[in-house]
């Protein structure tokens, strides 16, 4: 019954720790010395400006600080236009799992360097949208592995989280002696809840 | 919440049955219960009530709203609307299971009655989902749900509040992002509700 803290910035939340170990681009915007090691490609001492690295988050958010920010960020790429493209196409039909483990907190650090709000938009689509086949995977207690595979961290949480309860209630429905079902010619007649849904709609 | 614990909560509704044996007021916790005469009938909490009937102390009166007729009635209203209707009870859902569970010989055309009222509880899930779902989809600053019961509640309280709690904070920190430029935003400390179940 513990709560679990589990968001940013939480000093205890693994996940946000995670997240913000994804890499990001970013370009140097003036020479700094003695970091010449931070990039592999250079013998030199010191690191040169204009040179683009990939650098954790956490890390750019510290750089990218202030009146003097070192570094000037790029979006990663899965939150780009063309990413952005796909997922407003169909974002169910996505892999989010590929795209990033991380996709909605990961974007939530990304889009403090998005002046144009195109990813906060993004963000909130894409849950809109797979919040519907999160619930009906939960419901439709489905047990093929391979449905979770596909969901990003955040959105694995709650369908396990509907998941579990969805069980518990159904174990609830079934577990007395007698059971309240539908008659089974209401079972049989497949257009039964198609129709009900169309009067809710 | 676990659905057992939503039962055990609904087992405190009062119920009218019928003893077969005499004993004086039981004293309980939440109050006195009795005194029990045969066949005089009397008021009893449900769990009391069950268990008494397990030991074939009592028959149970079941609920005026039990009765197919007015179930009926209740699943065609509750078909034509689009919002829930109210239901003859909170805890409708727990009532039936346990009495029809144990106490079906008291409970006239009882099959009737479980089929019925499963059909009512399959059709508001489904309005319940549709409307989670239009919730979310238009996501506007609030929502309000009517005449849900106990139970119906708790099926969705594990995904709900937890779904919104993250379009809350995708959206906040819009705000933040374009005010300026600083990063170490004082974010709400939220807390998750799914381990509440």
């Amino acid at each position: 019954m513990a709560l679990h803290p589990s968001y940013a910035p939480n000093f205890y939340s693994i996940e946000d720790i995670l997240a913000t170990q994804e890499r990001i681009p970013c370009k140097f915007l003036g020479n700094v010395p003695d970091m010449g090691h931070l990039n592999p490609s250079t013998l030199e001492k010191d690191l040169a400006a204009g040179t683009v690295l990939e650098l954790p988050v956490w890390l750019v958010q510290e750089l990218s600080l202030g009146r003097h920010s070192i570094v000037a960020t790029e979006l990663p790429k899965i939150y780009k236009e063309s990413y952005r493209e796909i997922l407003k196409a169909d974002a169910c039909a996505v892999d989010l799992h590929k795209f990033n483990l991380y996709f909605y907190e990961l974007g939530k650090h990304i889009k403090h360097f998005d002046r144009k709000g195109d990813v906060h938009d993004i963000l909130l689509h894409t849950f809109k949208t797979r919040f519907r086949q999160i619930m009906d995977l939960a419901d439709h207690s489905v047990s093929d592995p391979t449905v979770q595979e596909r969901l990003e961290t955040l959105e694995a949480r709650l369908f396990s989280d509907a998941y579990d309860a969805r069980t518990k209630l159904n174990a609830w429905l079934v577990e007395s002696g007698a059971i309240l079902e539908a008659a089974n010619m209401v079972v049989n007649h497949k257009k039964r809840k198609r129709m009900n849904l169309d009067i809710i709609m | 919440m676990n659905p057992d614990e939503a039962e055990f909560l609904g087992e405190k509704q009062f119920i009218s049955i019928i003893p077969t044996f005499n004993s004086g007021v039981v004293h309980l916790i939440s109050g006195d219960v009795g005194p029990f005469r045969a066949s005089l009938p009397t008021r009893v909490p449900l769990w009391m009530a069950i268990n008494l009937k397990q030991q074939q102390k009592c028959k149970i009166q079941h609920p005026e709203w039990m009765n197919v007729d007015q179930l009926e009635r209740i699943k065609e209203d509750e078909k034509k609307d689009k919002f829930f209707t109210k239901m003859p009870s909170e805890q409708y859902m727990i009532e039936a299971k346990l009495l029809l569970g144990c106490a079906s010989d008291d409970v006239p055309k009882a099959d009737d009655i479980r089929t019925i009222i499963k059909d009512i509880w399959d059709i508001r899930m489904a309005k319940l989902r549709s409307s989670v779902n239009n919730v979310l989809k238009s996501a506007d600053s609030y929502a309000e749900f009517k005449n849900l019961t106990v139970m119906e509640i708790n099926s969705i309280r594990p995904i709900l509040p937890h779904a919104l709690d993250q379009i809350y904070r995708m959206k906040i920190n819009k705000h933040q992002g374009a005010q300026s430029t600083t990063l170490s935003t004082p974010f709400r400390t939220s807390t998750s509700f799914s381990n509440l179940s």
